[in-house]
């Protein structure tokens, strides 16, 4: 599927449990075809429009479909059947009809796919109510995130970071049980800082925790895993303790970090805790272009993070 | 793709009886007539987009399906909800806003009504097709013989999904009709201001999708296309494209004040002399076998039956404030 060539073991093994699993996408895993049959895993023509409406029709109709997207950029042609129909029918039909279907797609990797294909945009669906958010920051999540949405009795959009593909450790992410949405990992300890890391940018943020420890700054790393339903209360208990917070993502600092800043400040005593000592280190508010010297711009990397704490700390950089 | 082909067992209906569908016809009429006067006086919420002239092809081709089946409407489908036999007392308190409504209040005319397969009545034009295609696709993937249908109107032929849908639904074979309610209006326009062609037949045509043109205010000709397509696709023999021709005889929307939308007075006059109800009165089988005062009589009870709609929807409880958080997520979320 898409980059993240293990996740079609994943696939193979929820479509053996789940018979209403089916899989729409231009192209389709052979081996899942092979063992499935053309009725479950089809092939389409390009039209994500019509692979997603048809996803939703037959989600409320008793089935469970994925459709995969290939890009994330692709995303932005399935914003009627995502926002309008997938997101809402339980809602408007006065929670008559349930949407189980997933939409998966990858997000950016160092590929100079360009302004277009190079995109995060879960930030975007974090304001459109009804669909469930998941953004795996390690490979082993990846598996247990996907497990866990053919569980998820809605709409699930999931975005995986070609990045999560470099990962070792393929059997123990294979086996790892389906992990429940809205449950952060708190991957590092400490009392300097909170950072909150996304998808793809969580190892180097965790990689740059490890560097301040080295130096004495010891900093929480908390990746939130799914980005709706938020583990608000794990995010919010770290900010309180450490009093700074730096989100590190790979997408725009519009989009999921603000979403999630937001949310924190409504929590009781964050805006408190924080005093404004809040960083970012993200993709900035542009496009990302195609040329290595300047899609560099465009990374969080382990020198800005430091240095982004190191700023929140009040400290000299 | 492997076709899986339904079993031959007769899941569709028996021949549609002509007074059935008349009387149907006939509530949907006093149905729609009433709502644009309790929209007016404020007792109705939201937009209202009557189907008042386009009767015979909601219940001519509900007619035509049978219980397994599903249906996908749009904005314009209280018409669709009433043939299909969704409750009329709570489609009425939902275009009321009440908590004893189809959907809790939520949806006003966007209904969806799980007891009648009526999965959505979407306010995006075409957004429905794919949908229905997804609905065909659960009954060919669990090979039930159910077929799915979808209405729209002749607007939604310029919508991509519709299109897109339509190529899908050709190659996979989808057990899917889709019925075009040609009224040769898109909102304010004329369909020949923006469409390179009136008939829309060749549109589907090219996307290799049997093709069906009927008249739309005789709904024994609409019952019989319909008929045909269903069976054709419950059989395995993939989707069909109904373009039933037809025309709003009141307005596409109205708010506080009936609609001001201004047609050629020979044309509404043409359309009229056409009614659907009209017609099928005239036509043989009720001809011979309705008395004037039979069809005064099923008139009567149409008014009847839509007054206790309203009463029951008058004394329904608004929903609480707080049911306006419920449904976001599904349970087990």
């Amino acid at each position: 599927m898409n980059e993240v060539g293990l996740l079609d073991l994943v696939l193979e093994e929820e479509f053996t449990r789940d018979p209403n699993l089916v899989f729409l996408a231009t192209n389709s895993p052979a081996s899942l075809r092979r063992r499935f049959g053309s009725d479950r895993v089809r092939i389409c023509a390009i039209s994500e429009q019509a692979m997603t409406g048809m996803a939703v029709g037959a989600a409320m109709s008793g089935l469970r479909p994925i459709v995969d997207l290939n890009r994330a950029s692709f995303a932005m042609l399935v914003m009627d059947q995502l926002v309008n129909h997938a997101g809402r029918m339980h809602y408007l039909s006065g929670g008559q009809y349930q949407v189980p279907m997933i939409v998966t797609s990858a997000t950016r990797g160092r590929q100079q796919l360009g302004p277009q294909n190079e995109q995060c945009p879960y930030g975007i669906f974090m304001q459109t109510p009804g669909l469930a958010v998941v953004v795996p920051g390690s490979l082993r999540d990846a598996c247990a995130l996907l497990r866990g949405a053919t569980r998820w009795p809605g709409p699930v959009l999931y975005f995986v970071a070609p990045e999560l593909n470099r990962q070792r450790g393929l059997s123990a992410a294979l086996a790892a049980a389906p992990l429940r949405f809205g449950e952060a990992a708190h991957l590092r300890h400490g009392d300097a800082a909170t950072i909150v890391a996304i998808g793809g940018a969580v190892k180097v943020a965790a990689d740059a925790a490890d560097a301040l420890a080295a130096d004495g700054v010891h900093c929480d790393v908390l990746d939130p895993r799914t980005l709706v339903p938020l583990d608000t209360a794990a995010l919010a208990a770290s900010v309180r303790r450490t009093g700074r917070l730096v989100f590190v993502d790979d997408g725009p600092r519009s989009g999921a970090p603000a979403q999630i800043l937001s949310r924190l400040l409504d929590e009781p005593g964050v805006a408190a805790a924080t005093g404004g000592r809040i960083g970012f280190v993200c993709q900035p508010d542009v496009p990302v272009p195609s040329s290595p010297p300047l899609e560099e711009a465009m990374w969080p990397t382990e020198g800005r993070i430091r240095a982004e704490v190191q700023r929140v700390l009040g400290e000299p950089e | 793709m492997t076709m899986a082909v339904a079993p031959a067992r007769s899941a569709g209906p028996a021949a549609p009886d002509p007074v059935a569908m008349f009387t149907s016809m006939v509530l949907i009429r006093v149905f729609e007539e009433r709502m644009m006067e309790l929209r007016t006086a404020g007792e109705v919420i939201g937009p209202v987009h009557p189907y008042v002239g386009q009767e015979a092809i909601a219940v001519g081709v509900c007619a035509a399906m049978a219980e397994v089946d599903s249906l996908v409407s749009h904005y314009r489908g209280h018409g669709h909800a009433i043939a299909r036999g969704v409750d009329l007392d709570a489609l009425t308190a939902e275009l009321f806003g009440r908590a004893a409504g189809l959907c809790g209040g939520k949806a006003a005319a966007l209904i969806s009504d799980s007891r009648t397969n009526l999965l959505m009545s979407s306010g995006i034009v075409g957004a429905g097709v794919p949908v229905a295609a997804g609905a065909a696709m659960a009954a060919q993937v669990r090979g039930e013989p159910a077929v799915s249908v979808a209405f729209i109107g002749d607007g939604a032929l310029g919508s991509g999904a519709v299109h897109e849908t339509l190529t899908i639904a050709a190659v996979q074979r989808l057990p899917l009709v889709l019925v075009c309610e040609h009224n040769g209006y898109q909102a304010g326009n004329r369909t020949e201001e923006v469409y390179p062609e009136v008939s829309l037949l060749r549109l589907a045509e090219a996307h290799r999708v049997r093709a069906v043109g009927v008249d739309g205010n005789d709904v024994a000709a609409v019952a019989a296309a319909a008929r045909d397509a269903v069976e054709l696709a419950r059989g395995g023999g993939g989707p069909t494209f109904i373009e039933a021709r037809t025309y709003l005889t009141r307005f596409h929307l109205q708010f506080e004040r009936p609609s001001s939308e201004v047609r050629p007075s020979d044309e509404m006059a043409a359309w009229r002399a056409r009614d659907p109800i009209d017609t099928a009165r005239q036509s043989p089988p009720l001809r011979d076998r309705l008395s004037d005062a039979d069809v005064e009589a099923i008139w009567e009870q149409a008014r009847e039956r839509v007054e206790r709609a309203v009463e029951t929807a008058r004394s329904s409880a608004w929903p609480a404030p707080e049911d306006a958080a419920t449904h976001v997520w599904a349970e087990g979320s």
